[in-house]
């Protein structure tokens, strides 16, 4: 629980920060606000509620316990710390001491990664999603590692080839090879079990699997090198992954036995239609010779805002939605069942702030990335500020559900 | 589902609709989950089952339900068993159940 509240802080904080500074969108990527303001998010919102989500969702989607809460309780204290004193570093741009802070974070990742791969290792059936999984923790270490040696190869020269395509690389493996695994991974075990389905074809989601990692490997190596042709033959098989992937999801949704579906889980949904652009996107990148050369720059910021916090960022804040009930719920009301007459799932926040959160937000997206791509400050100004609104709404929405926690509705059964 | 009516078997049947499905929130009895309640020599036997295989609420359930059953007159004991067949589906629901779940 204390990396999802970490972790909302920091996205509070990037929310506010963006509007005090819309530049983030607007001007060249490579600023030291501009990759602060991007690790902020990506390590201290999305890699906290990550870890902590997995913490508790690895087990029940493998139906195992996990392997140890205390090396959990360590991996937050050295990724908090190392989040808390990465961001300034690299507003001074200080590599050194990013390096330090990073560390500090690496650490952390080994102790969670080691921790989720010994709970894997008991699952009693590994299956599609445990391979997904598996292969967001691999992913993950090497991206840290990359930006550890991108960090060091800025004082001490070790990489082959232009420094700045190993930052992309590293980016490319976080984003693509971390969340892309772990969203697929995850939802073909929740989207089933919300909305009363099954998956629908296991083969078809080992396809999937496998041409989403066998595009994450060959971009990274396509991308460090430089070398466009690989870059669109790597994106290629990450897009067959992600249609196969796609098919499958609709397949499980079509064979749903719970026709309506509640607003975090049709959140969820929007952010994975919202890879269909962002792949685009990403494809036009790799065979630049479709844009015009002083187009490039703003594509190259729009491209990871449209990934991140029009993809990532939705797709963690639905499933917290029901990940946050869920956790609250059974930590306060399941004791009770049967004795008290307790209140649902859906019960502990409120679906009209969930309705007004879901269309802010997707209005912030077009917004943010129509300001990323027009390099437009003023829309990047509007934009922030519909952000801001549906990050605070989400957030009191999170605050009835935590409510609960200090106030549990109850009320005896009337039992005979 | 109900076969011959006792207060034991009724006490049951109803003290069996205070245990919701969170994720739904509806009573197992009314979800169509709770497929027979038995009394053998003073022990109720139930046999109950989920609407997902690897539902996160397997133990809680089950749990809710022995408590729910717990403290019924001239019963010394209940037994709550999980069976998978027949697979449960949304036709097993009540009218209301289905009318919540937009079928």
């Amino acid at each position: 629980m204390r990396f999802v509240l970490f972790g909302l802080a920091c996205l509070a904080s990037c929310a506010i920060w963006l509007n005090f500074e819309p530049a983030i969108l607007t001007a060249h990527h490579y600023r030291p606000h501009t990759v602060a303001w991007v690790h902020l998010l990506v390590l201290g919102f999305i890699l906290s509620v990550v870890a902590g989500a997995l913490y508790q969702i690895a087990p029940v989607a493998m139906e195992t316990k996990l392997h140890s809460p205390r090396l959990a309780e360590l991996h937050f204290v050295a990724h908090a710390l190392g989040v808390l004193l990465i961001v300034p570093f690299f507003m001074l741009w200080d590599f050194k001491q990013v390096g330090h802070a990073g560390s500090l974070v690496f650490l952390g990742m080994l102790v969670f990664v080691g921790n989720i791969a010994r709970t894997l290792n008991r699952a009693p059936r590994p299956d599609v999603v445990g391979a997904f999984i598996a292969s967001a923790l691999l992913w993950l270490f090497l991206a840290m590692g990359a930006g550890l040696t991108v960090a060091t190869n800025k004082f001490w020269p070790i990489l082959p080839g232009v420094p700045l395509h190993w930052t992309y690389a590293h980016a490319h493996l976080g984003v693509a090879g971390v969340f892309v695994n772990l969203t697929a991974g995850v939802s073909l075990r929740l989207v089933p079990m919300f909305s009363l389905s099954e998956i629908q074809n296991p083969t078809r989601a080992w396809w999937s699997f496998a041409f989403v990692n066998l595009g994450v490997a060959g971009l990274f190596w396509s991308i460090a090198s430089g070398y466009a042709p690989a870059q669109l033959a790597s994106g290629g098989a990450m897009v067959m992954g992600l249609a196969i992937y796609g098919v499958e999801l609709g397949a499980i949704l079509a064979a749903r036995k719970r026709r309506r579906l509640d607003w975090g889980l049709r959140q969820f949904l929007a952010a994975v239609a919202t890879l269909a652009p962002a792949v685009v996107a990403g494809m036009a990148l790799a065979g630049a010779v479709a844009l015009r050369p002083s187009a490039v720059p703003r594509w190259q910021t729009a491209y990871p805002a449209l990934a991140l916090l029009g993809v990532i960022v939705p797709a963690i804040l639905g499933m917290l939605q029901k990940i946050l009930s869920f956790l609250v719920w059974q930590r306060i009301y399941a004791p009770r069942i049967g004795r008290e007459r307790i209140p649902a799932l859906a019960e502990l926040l409120s679906e009209p702030l969930q309705i007004a959160g879901f269309w802010s937000y997707l209005a912030a997206v077009a917004g943010l990335a129509a300001a990323a791509f027009a390099g437009s400050t003023w829309l990047a100004h509007v934009a922030a500020v519909l952000w801001l609104a549906a990050i605070v709404l989400f957030l009191i929405n999170a605050g009835f559900i935590l409510s609960h926690w200090f106030f549990p509705r109850v009320t005896r059964s009337s039992s005979p | 589902m109900k076969p011959t009516s006792t207060p034991e078997l009724d006490a049951a049947w109803t003290r069996l609709r205070t245990v919701i499905d969170p994720e739904i929130g509806m009573n197992i009895v009314d979800l169509g989950l709770v497929y027979s309640v038995e009394l053998k020599e003073g022990a109720l036997d139930i046999a109950i089952t989920l609407t997902t295989r690897g539902c996160p609420m397997h133990d809680v359930i089950i749990e809710g339900c022995r408590r729910a059953l717990d403290g019924i007159p001239n019963v010394r004991e209940s037994r709550v068993e999980v069976v998978w067949d027949p697979p449960w589906n949304p036709e097993m629901m009540s009218a209301e159940a289905k009318r919540q779940l937009g079928r």
